[in-house]
């Protein structure tokens, strides 16, 4: 018969621990960092501790049983999650895993979700902290709700850049990124188009590859800036702060899809290779894993989060409470962060509204989305001058190179400068060369099949495939996608997980803003293509608003859990400290921090979401120390 | 009834295929008791002995499929990836691969979110009548919510312009979403491919005969008509979603390393040019895959196989 366990008692309770748990694991459990305090950290994960040597060395090549199989990751019958595009629809589950990747709890165990990622990373300038006052001051009031009906970016991050800028250093030396500037012409604080960086990245860039080269001297010739693409991939040996010491990548090829993106060197970054190991040398810290938390308890008269219940494997409810004063961080990924508030009872859940004005509630609000559709806009084109080794495929988009130039402000959203294009605001990261692979990529094109899979033709069409003696060039601009009142994350009222509770359900559709950036930033792309002698050059917008997909979810699905300087509309305060209280006016629970949620999805949203974060993780650092040392709301 | 099969066989005074068929360990169905019917079966029955005796001297027999399936998947996967002047799914092994797969995991869906509801997704646009879906009692319990059904009307936010959505989404073929049956995949591939082979056989249909029977063109165009929603004998199963695990698992053994059973002597690999674990020096061709990810030109590596990976790696040879 399972059993009820009370733990021991702590100062600071980690519930998931990914990528921002393991930053908060490392900088309080080391005394050193402390004031020589030993503060008790307790560290919760629902999968188990994966280790490269004896979990990926030997078995990853596999992706049958890893690319598809996933056998790395969260399994589906324990937790899943449903989706829908509008709130009139009934949200189906996801069922299987499937390609092209859709990663709905994708993250199980020490490392979470970042065990599988390209590695890819990069900064938010400091319009990305701006965004709201500086639209409205340089187009208009009135522009976002023209750009973007049912706009919800309502107001500036409480921070900017400058603020936040040293936090990003502390993340990039604790994780060894690779890179070399963010392509700001001056790098200082006087530019405030680009990420200028008081420190560059501890590592060298990854060896560029022969396209990305062409990228460069193309995008040069244009009058743009190109830089190296940011890698938490590690270049060379490294060490970090915390004396944790990091293998450089073996470029063996096998870094994508194919096997689920596991590393065998621990060369890409995440919490279990990085700061977890420092903190387990520190001699304070307690790591539980193949524990599910299924619930946080709260006092109903001071607010504070008293006690984190989880399962163990064999069904025994385990309570773990804190010592007097302590704290609890909510490190877990993507929806289970929310997930976890609105079964707890915590902060006020988000009321979607058809009318705009009459939404209310934070948690779940304002998700946003880091891709487009499967079948979204394209430029793809052919350089005939360049062959290669696809199967050959690096460290997710290493050995690229990108530009900074067609995001952010950087260029004129008005009607004159954008030339009759339909108004956005924002834009993308674009880059090119990365390693010509992509992983083997047989699982991305099996799940991908379709009717012209069939048959003598096709089969000649796959002869030497991976041996290219031209290169195919293709790009999606990630345009910003901003947050609206008619895409958030709720419970789901149909679907439960395997313990009975209920499942996140995501109601997303992408926005007019993100359609229209990228079908204006696929032209200059295709301006850059032309410029590196390319052929055959084609564009492509196959999606609009209004169509029906629910592909390409998950994985970059962020948000809604949001950091804000008004109280009835975030999670988050400027201390990353949990100010949303149920109901409105009573005490918040502000012993409860989280990573850091951006306000909005943001340029190229693939890199800037972890990245960004991550400087959140280093600032909640500061007020958890602040908390312990005087408990109550930061201002 | 497997005692009077028998007898009903000797008493015809076919011994011979009798044994033959005991020595492969195969039950041959003889499932009508009319003698006009029973030439006919015998004569399937000893052909199919022949081809399993092949195989039996190749290969290492069955887990999964019926004799049925056998002969029926053996043709669709070599429909699929023909064999031409290189090798194709039936010299990769790709029934093997399938038939592992739907005894293992993936037949059971093993890693599949299997609960309840099982709402089909494509319900059409502008439904009159809405979707009533009751909810769980633990939703009830944590949000306070009604335990009345709950109405799902479909359509438009005002902000759309585009097409008016159906009341469930429109997944794409092979999305996670897609699959919402309640057959988990083993039954679905057997209800699919008794469905494929009605449609072929249909006295009515564009085909008229069992899908082995058909020219090559005749196969690859049926194929294509399930891909095209076109056959109605599969009753509420989308044809186009068994086309899609057809075309998928067809590939992935041809392509997928030899452990699991289909991309035999790595043919896929071979002919794709992929390098499977060879990573530029694995038969000691001295090839550096840092150089090799930032060349111009190809090079074409000889492919190793995770088994013989971990060999090399465990110091054996």
């Amino acid at each position: 018969m399972p059993t009820t366990i009370t733990e021991p008692k702590a100062d600071v309770v980690l519930l998931g621990v990914g990528y921002m748990s393991g930053v908060i694991a490392a900088e309080l459990s080391i005394a050193s960092l402390n004031n020589s305090k030993n503060y008790k950290v307790v560290a919760i994960t629902k999968g188990p501790y994966w280790d490269y040597v004896n979990d990926f060395s030997m078995t990853k090549y596999d992706e049958w049983g890893v690319g598809l199989g996933r056998k790395y990751d969260s399994p589906l019958p324990l937790q899943s999650a449903t989706i829908r595009n509008t709130p009139y629809q009934f949200a189906l589950p996801v069922r299987r895993y499937t390609m092209p990747i859709q990663y709905h709890a994708l993250g199980h165990g020490v490392g979470g979700a970042a065990q599988h990622y390209g590695g890819t990373m990069g900064r938010q300038g400091p319009w990305g902290y701006t965004q709201y006052s500086s639209t409205v001051g340089r187009y208009g009031s009135g522009f976002l709700d023209t750009v973007n009906p049912h706009n919800d970016l309502l107001e500036d991050w409480p921070l900017n850049y400058s603020q936040y800028e040293p936090y990003y250093v502390e993340w990039e030396r604790a994780h060894g990124l690779c890179g070399d500037g963010n392509g700001s012409s001056t790098n200082s604080p006087s530019d405030t188009g680009y990420p200028w960086m008081s420190k560059n990245y501890p590592l060298p860039p990854h060896p560029l590859t022969p396209v990305a080269t062409a990228f460069r001297d193309a995008t040069e010739a244009l009058g743009y800036h190109p830089f190296p693409h940011v890698s938490a991939l590690a270049s060379q040996p490294y060490t970090n702060q915390y004396g944790v010491p990091v293998n450089p990548c073996v470029y063996d090829g096998y870094c994508g899809g194919p096997c689920d993106y596991a590393c065998e060197t621990g060369a890409k970054a995440n919490a279990a290779y990085r700061t977890i190991p420092a903190a387990i040398n520190s001699g304070n810290f307690t790591l539980v894993v193949n524990s599910f938390i299924f619930r946080l308890v709260t006092d109903p008269t001071t607010g504070l989060v008293t006690e984190a219940h989880y399962y163990d494997p064999q069904g025994n409810v385990h309570i773990q409470g804190i010592n007097a004063g302590g704290v609890f961080f909510n490190g877990m990924w993507g929806y289970n962060m929310i997930r976890i508030m609105l079964l707890s009872g915590i902060g006020a859940p988000y009321n979607w509204n058809s009318d705009p004005t009459m939404v209310s509630g934070a948690v779940g609000r304002g998700i946003t989305n880091g891709y487009l559709p499967y079948k979204g806009t394209n430029v793809s084109a052919k350089l005939n001058n360049i062959g290669g080794n696809a199967y050959a495929a690096g460290n997710g988009s290493g050995g690229s190179v990108d530009i900074y130039d067609l995001m952010d402000d950087n260029f004129d959203h008005s009607a004159t400068g954008l030339n009759g294009s339909p108004p956005f605001i924002g834009g993308a990261e674009i880059g090119a060369g990365g390693y010509p692979g992509g992983g083997p990529g047989n699982i991305t094109f099996a799940g991908s099949v379709s009717k012209g899979s069939m048959g003598g033709t096709f089969k000649t069409s796959q002869k030497d495939k991976y041996l290219q003696t031209t290169t195919m060039l293709s790009s999606t601009p990630l345009a910003h996608d901003l947050p609206t009142t008619d895409n958030y994350v709720d419970l789901d009222p149909h679907y439960t997980d395997i313990y009975g509770d209920p499942l996140c359900r995501l109601t997303y559709d992408w926005t007019p803003n993100t359609y229209n950036g990228a079908a204006y930033l696929v032209n200059k792309v295709k301006e850059i293509f032309t410029k590196m002698g390319a052929t055959s050059i084609q564009v492509t917008s196959q999606v609009g608003p209004g169509a029906a997909h629910n592909d390409w979810w998950g994985h970059h699905l962020r948000g809604g859990c949001r950091i804000g300087i008004t109280q009835s509309r975030s999670v988050w305060n400027k201390w990353n400290q949990c100010w949303s209280a149920k109901p409105p006016g009573t005490n918040p629970p502000v012993n409860l921090f989280g990573a850091g949620e951006i306000t909005n999805s943001y340029g190229d949203n693939v890199p800037s979401g972890t990245h960004v974060a991550g400087a959140q993780s280093y600032r909640a650092v500061d007020a958890i120390r602040s908390y312990l040392g005087s408990p109550g709301l930061l201002t | 009834m497997v005692e009077q099969t028998r007898r009903e066989f000797l008493k015809l005074g076919l011994a011979a295929a009798a044994s033959a068929a005991m020595a492969s360990g195969i039950e041959i169905p003889l499932l009508g008791n009319q003698n006009s019917s029973m030439q006919t079966q015998l004569n399937s029955a000893n052909t199919q002995i022949a081809n399993l005796k092949n195989r039996v001297s190749t290969v290492v027999g069955f887990l999964s499929l019926s004799v049925a399936e056998q002969s029926l998947l053996e043709k669709i996967v070599e429909t699929i990836i023909p064999t031409d002047a290189d090798p194709g799914a039936k010299e990769a092994g790709v029934i093997y691969f399938i038939d592992r797969a739907l005894a293992g995991d993936y037949g059971q869906s093993a890693n599949m979110f299997m609960d309840g509801p099982h709402i089909l997704p494509r319900i059409p646009a502008n439904a009159t009548t809405p979707l009533l879906v009751s909810p769980s009692l633990s939703w009830v319990n944590a949000t306070g919510g009604s335990t009345s059904p709950i109405a799902y009307p479909g359509g438009n936010l005002s902000t759309d312009t585009g097409p008016v959505q159906g009341i469930t989404a429109s997944p794409r073929v092979g999305s996670g979403i897609n699959y919402q049956y309640s057959l988990n995949l083993r039954e679905f591939w057997r209800v699919g491919l008794d469905a494929l082979q009605k449609y072929a056989k249909d006295p009515n249909g564009p085909y008229k005969g069992p899908f082995e029977s058909l020219s090559a063109t005749s196969q690859l165009t049926l194929l294509q008509d399930l891909w095209d929603n076109k056959p109605t004998s599969f009753n509420n199963i989308l044809p186009s979603d068994f086309a899609y695990e057809l075309t998928f698992m067809t590939w992935a053994g041809f392509l997928m390393d030899p452990i699991y059973g289909g991309n035999q002597n790595m043919v896929g690999w071979k002919y794709t040019g992929y390098n499977g674990v060879n990573f530029g020096n694995f038969y000691g061709e001295g090839q550096d895959q840092k150089a090799l990810m930032v060349a111009t030109a190809p090079t074409r590596l000889q492919p190793a196989s995770l088994a013989q990976y971990q060999q090399k790696a465990s110091g054996s040879s």
